[in-house]
């Protein structure tokens, strides 16, 4: 078998989760919305590294998280030093995760997105003065209610495209 | 690691990641606190902005899609008042602009006879929204010009109404823009009605700034036009930012806590101007008291500025000019 099979599902499936993580949403639609994103890039990298830990590694997650830096206009390596400690965590526990029932990967997700978001914003307000405040717990609680369907759509994905 | 014995040869290629996150880790703190204090990763960030680029171009396509679909089920009846309401905006832009033109001639001559530089108009560069940074806390958006524009970092932009922003980062084909409400944001201004200085702050909400450290007795009421001063070198003199709202002043305080309603469409505008400044419309902070000239020049270009933005007479300035030469 070709061991890069299917690589271009994987990068398809990043990028389009970096799109929906700056996507502009129109005028008519209420502003709150903008708190309640959920860490799009963080759920499809978390996914892909439980299920195929050799495809993606540290480094690589970690370039990345420099182009999700500059999308979200975040400090250059915030968003690769977050990602890359999430797909270590996928990477080191993929074999007991995969093991886990939805609920319970969707409660990792929820620690993790939470512990990255906590830390992304003490770095805003260390850099930029933007305040602390409840805002993180929104994005780790929309993840973790979005996960089973992340992890469904790009199972359907890799079993249609035979992603290995 | 893990486990202990035979199970632990399965896994001998765990053994460096744990000391690979922690470089990475160790390059993402120096990446951080680099960018934070001085600009020697700009190349960088330049070369993933740029090929990240095609990214937000896609990011924007269900809001121009939205935009598209109000267009295409407005009803006649909005569209003719829309017509109406342009036309309407024509006609007045069109007479301001006829006296504009004789009060710039009047005040390049009063200008001539004071001896001080005649000031050129600045250039724009018209540039389109393309995306906007989607952290609720921060207030950026993305326009469509860069490097290829010769767009540069600092610039002033502006809407149709008044101050925008200001570019905080340039890519190839595309640019960063904080606006003037981002808390992160501060713009030198003046009062348009009699020069005092201020520094109009941005509060994190797109309605409102806060004029920062403004004693109790200081000439400002609600109402006043606020207008960049220049002064800092950053923004070019004489471009509206917006009209107080409240003056609030607590018997236990210092400051007078002053509320700013900024005039551009923070929210709105799709198409903005980036300006050009030639270097003598701004002061760069030299600004010496007991200088005759550059004192007279300054009351010149107030002069100037409260002409163009109420259209008094230009008796009223040509007085105001003598008054400063006595």
């Amino acid at each position: 078998m070709n061991p890069a099979q299917g690589g271009w599902l994987i990068l398809l499936t990043l990028a389009l989760a970096m799109v929906l993580g700056i996507v502009h949403l129109p005028e008519t639609w209420p502003q709150w919305l903008g708190w309640l994103r959920p860490a799009w890039v963080s759920l499809v990298i978390f996914y892909w590294v439980m299920e195929l830990p050799h495809r993606i590694g540290l480094i690589a997650a970690w370039v990345i998280g420099l182009f999700v830096d500059v999308l979200q206009a975040d400090p250059l390596g915030l968003n690769g030093a977050l990602l890359a400690a999430i797909t270590y965590v996928a990477w080191r526990f993929y074999e007991r995760l995969r093991m886990y029932s939805v609920l319970q990967q969707g409660v990792v997700v929820f620690v993790l997105v939470l512990a990255s978001e906590l830390l992304r914003m003490l770095v805003q307000d260390m850099i930029f003065n933007r305040g602390v405040g409840w805002g993180p717990l929104l994005p780790a609680l929309v993840s973790l209610l979005l996960w089973p369907f992340v992890a469904i759509a790009l199972s359907r994905l890799r079993l249609q495209f035979h992603v290995a | 690691m893990r486990g202990s014995g035979s199970i632990k040869a399965l896994f001998v290629r765990e053994s460096g990641a744990g000391y690979l996150l922690a470089g990475l880790l160790l390059v993402s703190v120096i990446f951080v606190s680099l960018e934070s204090t001085t600009r020697l990763l700009e190349p960088l960030r330049g070369v993933v902005a740029t090929a990240a680029t095609p990214l937000v171009l896609v990011a924007e396509i269900p809001y121009l899609l939205s935009q598209k679909v109000e267009n295409v089920v407005a009803s006649q009846a909005s569209l003719v008042q829309q017509t109406a309401e342009l036309e309407r905006r024509v006609l007045e832009l069109s007479q301001v602009s006829q006296q504009f033109l004789a009060l710039k001639m009047e005040n390049e001559r009063l200008r001539e006879l004071l001896g001080s530089r005649a000031r050129l108009p600045a250039e724009v560069l018209v540039a389109e929204l393309v995306g906007v940074v989607p952290a609720p806390n921060t207030h950026q958006v993305i326009i469509d010009k860069g490097r290829d524009s010769r767009v540069q970092v600092g610039q002033a932009v502006i809407d149709e109404k008044g101050l925008f922003g200001q570019v905080v980062e340039v890519d190839a084909f595309t640019s960063r823009i904080l606006l003037i409400s981002d808390a992160d944001h501060a713009v030198p201004v003046q009062v348009n009605r009699n020069g005092v200085r201020s520094i109009a702050g941005g509060t994190g909400e797109m309605e409102r700034l806060q004029l920062e450290k403004v004693s109790v007795t200081a000439d400002i009421r609600e109402g006043d036009l606020l207008e960049t001063s220049g002064l800092g070198g950053r923004f070019p003199r004489g471009y509206p930012v917006g009209y107080v709202e409240t003056v609030l002043i607590e018997p236990t305080s210092p400051f007078a806590v002053v509320t700013v309603r900024p005039l551009a469409a923070l929210d709105r505008s799709r198409h903005v101007l980036v300006v050009f400044s030639r270097p003598e419309d701004t002061d760069g902070g030299v600004f010496q008291e007991g200088d005759p000239e550059q004192a007279s020049d300054e009351a010149a270009s107030e002069a100037e500025a409260s002409a163009a933005a109420d259209l008094n007479s230009s008796i009223e300035a040509a007085a105001e000019l003598s008054e400063v030469e006595q």
